[in-house]
């Protein structure tokens, strides 16, 4: 068929869709290429910004778990006394796989301090030859582990067992000092522990995390210029002085009951070992004589061998 | 306007006080104010011109006379218009909500986009780019905090410590030259912080009478610095200055300077620089590895101390101390009653002394302790460390722009105003705009030349 004209257009005009909005609405692919460019943009921020806080040198990985410092005086030297509490630590130590540091008191240079100093540099050295351990538990020579099934990391330092155990505002040295432990402490602060006997503070036996604080700590409880104070108690005294001036080294500290780590064979100079306590002490033994040390080890060493060999 | 008799021209003005316009004064009275018949202000000519205007033509054109003329109506439709309607609506003024003058401003710049030329828009768009760049840089404060936010400039984890008024109060008076040293040092870190977006602490070390008592005076430097770590939390690094201290190159940033690139610039052995000849590193064998080591354990992030050193030990005159556990353990045991006791004669620097004797006995403290060559942060003017001479380790010189220049032990024998004045000056002029270089160093010269006479206005 054949018209002479095209066929008239309608004059009304086919119906568009009203635009929604006034802007035309993106494209799937566009979003893509947006969401793209975003994600850019984020990371190329979170790269520059980067993380300037500045992070703990080196992770401690906990191998061994804990180490046994004992350190002992020249004049036990061999003596079968030294050979029975050597062995008591290095069985106790097998047992569990910690590592231990037994060393003389003549090994270090305390330029002319009292030789019961040589316990802050032994810790010290203890952290030197195990990098890696969590714990540090001096343990004084006069003194015996009796229950070999108590681990240091469980029974002592675990966080929920110290938030149990430890003694909130209790006066650091007693019975009036008015510088008190402190009464919010998480366990997992804690980086000391004490325990207090009848004189105030005692360090026959405490235990340290290792880390940065306890370096701090150990190189400035060391400092020469306590050594040189001629503290009455030597090193526990410049102890004492340091809790209670320094609140970086109280804040890390907790005092837990005595019977925990430091009980003592008699209950003259504070309480008094129970069966089941982890160590016994023998406080100020050799002030009459080293002799006497020995007796009074004597009546626990046959109790620790039945103890380990049963464990 | 209306008078109650008519106006009679007095010089100095009509009598009538309404019609005293801005001229009166004016003796002539071709130039008298006069009220035009619209009531504004016409003058004598203006009006001779008009009647003269009657019999020719109009004195003004109407086609074509200027910009406005031709594109009034194009000018006047972009306008914005205003609902000049109705009188009853005047109680809707005061109500919030959507305003009653809503321009298609969207719509209108899309049009003038659609005519414009590809071009054009490019050109636009540039325009457009650089008045943002301009109006955002140099208008708004937001280089400020460009440079402020820590993610982009980073000032804000920087704080700077002044101690102002050392030792006023209880110990001396203050005369006019010391307060005249106080504002210049102050003013000159104000401005320095303001550029750079770092936070400035003034602190107040007149001798307190709790200092006195406990004769720990001199250690409120410890408490200076815990407290501004509290107050700016997001401090990383604190900069301790003296008062006589003056920062000579402004346009230095403490990033550009030091921080950027901070293992360059720092020395953790101090057998390279060692004026107290202390033994390092420490030899005892129950020591870690990184206690044993000269350099520490290397990692620059592991510094938390940058001390200068100048010829006779630290210098705490301009130092950097870091927010970290250490140093709150270190400014915790900085002060300690066992060793002020034993101590306190011979340290005759007190705090200084006290840290040489941390630094040298304690290896956790030198493990994490670096030296800054001094004249990084902290040169001296030829007056301190004179001794032995100029020392090119420790002495100011202007040929190398140095930063800082503290005017160390001023107070003892020398000028501190003079000296400060003098540094202040130099600042000045090293720091001139070109425009002023050109002004000072070759019109004013060849003006010199030409003429024998020197500008003052050029100056």
């Amino acid at each position: 068929m054949h018209y002479a004209y095209p066929s008239r257009k309608s004059s009304n005009p086919p119906p568009y869709l009203p635009r929604s909005s006034r802007f035309p609405r993106l494209r799937r692919s566009q979003l893509r290429t947006i969401a793209l460019f975003g994600l850019a943009i984020i990371g190329l921020i979170w790269l520059f910004s980067g993380d300037s806080k500045h992070h703990s040198r080196r992770t401690i990985s906990g191998k061994p778990r804990a180490v046994v410092v004992t350190v002992f005086s020249d004049a036990t030297d061999n003596t079968a006394y030294m050979k029975n509490i050597r062995e008591n630590r290095l069985q106790y130590a097998e047992k569990h796989g910690y590592g231990t540091l037994l060393a003389k008191a003549s090994d270090y240079d305390l330029q002319g301090a009292p030789a019961s100093w040589s316990k802050v540099v032994a810790m010290r050295h203890a952290i030197t030859k195990y990098p890696d351990c969590k714990y540090i538990w001096y343990l004084d020579e006069d003194a015996l582990i009796m229950n070999p099934r108590l681990k240091v990391e469980d029974n002592v330092m675990s966080t929920s067992k110290l938030e149990e155990i430890m003694l909130k505002d209790l006066p650091v040295v007693p019975p009036d000092s008015i510088i008190k432990t402190f009464s919010h402490l998480k366990g997992s602060d804690v980086d000391l522990i004490l325990t207090q006997d009848k004189g105030g503070l005692a360090t026959s036996s405490f235990v340290i995390r290792n880390g940065e604080w306890a370096q701090f700590f150990l190189d400035t409880w060391f400092d020469p210029l306590y050594r040189s104070y001629n503290f009455q108690k030597a090193e526990t005294h410049a102890l004492e002085h340091i809790v209670q001036w320094h609140p970086t080294i109280l804040s890390k500290l907790a005092i837990v009951p005595q019977r925990t780590i430091n009980a003592y064979a008699t209950n003259q100079h504070g309480e008094q070992y129970k069966d089941g306590d982890i160590a016994v002490v023998f406080p100020y033994c050799s002030e009459l004589g080293r002799q006497n040390c020995a007796k009074d080890a004597e009546r626990f060493s046959q109790q620790w061998r039945t103890s380990f060999n049963n464990a | 306007m209306s008078l109650s008799r008519s106006p009679s021209p007095v010089p100095g003005g009509w009598s009538s006080p309404g019609l005293n316009l801005s001229n009166s004064g004016r003796s002539s009275p071709a130039k008298m104010s006069f009220a035009g018949p619209n009531g504004g202000p016409v003058t004598w000519e203006s009006a001779r011109l008009k009647s003269q205007g009657v019999n020719g033509y109009p004195s003004f054109a109407t086609h074509n006379q200027g910009f406005f003329t031709r594109h009034m109506r194009r000018i006047s439709s972009s306008l914005p218009t205003f609902n000049m309607g109705a009188d009853d609506k005047y109680a809707e003024k005061d109500k919030p909500g959507p305003s009653r003058w809503n321009p298609p401003l969207l719509g209108r710049l899309r049009a003038i986009t659609a005519r414009m030329g590809r071009k054009w828009k490019i050109r636009a768009l540039i325009a457009a780019l650089v008045l943002a760049c301009y109006l955002l840089f140099y208008i708004t404060p937001m280089w400020y905090h460009w440079r402020r936010a820590g993610w982009l400039g980073g000032g804000e984890k920087f704080v700077i410590i002044l101690a102002a008024n050392v030792g006023g109060g209880v110990m001396e008076w203050k005369g006019a030259r010391e307060w005249a040293i106080e504002r210049d040092s102050v003013r000159n870190k104000r401005k320095y912080v303001a550029k750079w977006g770092y936070d400035l602490e003034i602190v107040d070390m007149s001798t307190k009478k709790r200092y006195a008592h406990e004769w720990r005076e001199s250690w409120e430097k410890v408490d200076s610095i815990r407290n501004s770590f509290r107050k700016y939390p997001k401090a990383e690094w604190i900069w301790w200055l003296d008062l006589n201290t003056f920062i000579m190159e402004p346009t230095y940033s403490l990033q550009r300077h030091i921080f950027n690139d901070l293992q360059k610039h720092i020395y953790r052995d101090i057998n390279e620089y060692n004026p107290l000849n202390i033994s390092h590193p420490l030899t005892s064998p129950y020591l870690d590895p990184d206690s044993l080591s000269a350099e520490g354990d290397g990692d620059v992030n592991s510094v938390n101390l940058i001390l200068p050193q100048d010829c006779s030990g630290f210098n705490l005159g301009s130092f950097f101390i870091r927010r970290s556990d250490w140093t709150d353990r270190l400014l915790d045991i900085w002060w300690d009653p066992v060793a002020y006791e034993q101590k306190h004669m011979e340290w005759e620097h007190k705090e200084q002394d006290a840290l040489e004797q941390l630094y040298t006995t304690q290896p956790w403290i030198r493990s994490h302790t670096a030296f800054i060559p001094q004249r990084l942060i902290n040169s001296f003017p030829t007056g301190a460390c004179s001794d032995n001479g100029n020392d090119t380790r420790i002495h100011y010189n202007e040929n190398d722009r140095d930063f800082v220049v503290n005017m160390a032990g001023c107070e003892w024998g020398r000028d501190c105003w003079g000296e400060m004045y003098n540094f202040r000056e130099l600042s000045i002029h090293l720091n001139r705009n070109p425009w002023e270089r050109f002004k000072e160093d070759f019109l004013a010269v060849i003006w010199f030349k030409l003429t024998g006479q020197k500008l003052e206005w050029l100056k």
